[in-house]
């Protein structure tokens, strides 16, 4: 099977379309490529292979009103193919879900996955009963579908079948725990919340 | 031990009733038969969003999800789902020191016929995890048990164990 795009071509591309998005992206060269093109503390990385998309309807159910969007990894979503149906079930209207199926496990160092072997993601997604679930070959394909998805404002699934390789882009920039606090920092200033509190000291209230 | 004469729906309410009071408001859930009223109660409630799920270690991950946005996850499951959840617990909740409240029913308990094996397994594996955790029984002890979890959890900013047993959801013969 022929893979005639590239991932870090299909992110560029949509970087500048996702506004204030919440965007979970699995570990690897996917969010070092997205941080490089869509620089933002409403980035998060997940490194927990298969808990991208999971990480993302926690998001999303939790602010309903906010676009999450998961950049999920082939190796990744092999792992937890059950969370389809979990999010299937919730039908997040807010939820984007990207994979992006190289056929490798990239991060481990080139093995096949079982997507080289045949497996469909678009149709075990459409089995599982997921209604928008869609596959690109070409870049102009996958901007036009993840195009659609944002205007659609319905749970939708996009398999983008790319060749294994990264981009030309700097390393991720933050250890997990700077990132889970920048994060979440962003999402109280962009949401008005308090979500972390500084301890206050049991003598506070005496003076 | 001073359990009430509370039938096991009632129970359920109480437990479910404790979780709220100590402020979570989004469950993950996939049951155990000894849970079967309070997923119930939980399906019924109009407050939490529940999310049933088909394997655990996905609910790790939706409740890191909600906690970064601001909700107060907790994720219920058998003791046996602990073990299926482990390395989303380590590589995310603890990893990114992440407050979650995890409700385990406690198979294998003493008493128990059957699950001896998980039940062995149960508290040394949530020890070797740094995970604290504690024993549900009396049903008087649930509101507190609840509320000071998720103080713990909060303040040690990891995961916190509460373990369900029989004798608080009044399921044992």
């Amino acid at each position: 099977m022929g893979r005639p795009m590239k991932r870090h071509e299909c992110l560029k591309e949509i970087a500048g379309t996702v506004g204030d998005a919440l965007v979970v992206v699995c570990v690897g060269g996917t969010s070092s490529e997205w941080n490089a093109y869509r620089p933002s503390d409403g980035n998060l990385r997940c490194w927990t292979l298969g808990l991208t998309s999971s990480v993302a309807l926690g998001m999303a159910l939790g602010l309903p009103h906010r676009q999450v969007i998961a950049l999920d990894g082939d190796g990744s979503l092999l792992m937890n193919l059950c969370g389809l149906p979990t999010i299937m079930r919730k039908k997040p209207k807010n939820l984007i879900h990207v994979v992006f199926d190289n056929g490798v496990y990239e991060s481990s160092g080139g093995t096949k996955t079982a997507t080289a072997e045949g497996v469909d993601f678009v149709a075990v997604a459409r089995g599982v009963g997921i209604k928008n679930a869609f596959g690109a070959d070409t870049v102009e394909e996958f901007k036009k579908l993840f195009a659609d998805a944002l205007a659609r404002r319905e749970h939708t699934f996009i398999c983008a079948r790319v060749e294994p390789g990264r981009g030309e882009v700097p390393p991720w920039p933050w250890p997990d725990v700077e990132n889970k606090y920048r994060f979440t920092r962003h999402i109280e200033q962009t949401e008005g919340v308090s979500i972390l509190q500084a301890r206050i000291p049991g003598s506070w209230k005496k003076s | 031990m001073t359990n009430s004469n509370m039938d096991a729906k009632a129970r359920a309410a109480a437990i479910l009733g404790g979780m709220k009071k100590a402020g979570i408001d989004l469950i993950a859930s996939l049951p155990d038969i000894n849970c079967l009223d309070l997923i119930g109660a939980l399906e019924r409630d109009g407050e939490i969003i529940h999310v049933p799920l088909c394997r655990e270690e996905e609910g790790v991950g939706i409740c890191a999800g909600a906690r970064l946005v601001g909700k107060k996850p907790a994720l219920l499951m058998q003791n046996a789902g602990l073990l299926n959840s482990c390395n989303g617990i380590v590589t995310t909740g603890i990893q990114l020191e992440l407050p979650l409240l995890l409700v385990v029913y406690y198979a294998g308990d003493i008493g128990d016929r059957g699950f001896a094996r998980v039940g062995t397994a149960t508290m040394p594996v949530l020890d070797a995890l740094g995970i604290r955790h504690y024993l549900l029984r009396d049903v008087e002890a649930i509101d507190w048990t609840f509320k000071n979890a998720w103080v713990l959890a909060e303040d040690s900013s990891r995961p916190v164990a509460v373990l369900l047993t029989k004798d608080v959801l009044g399921t044992r013969a």
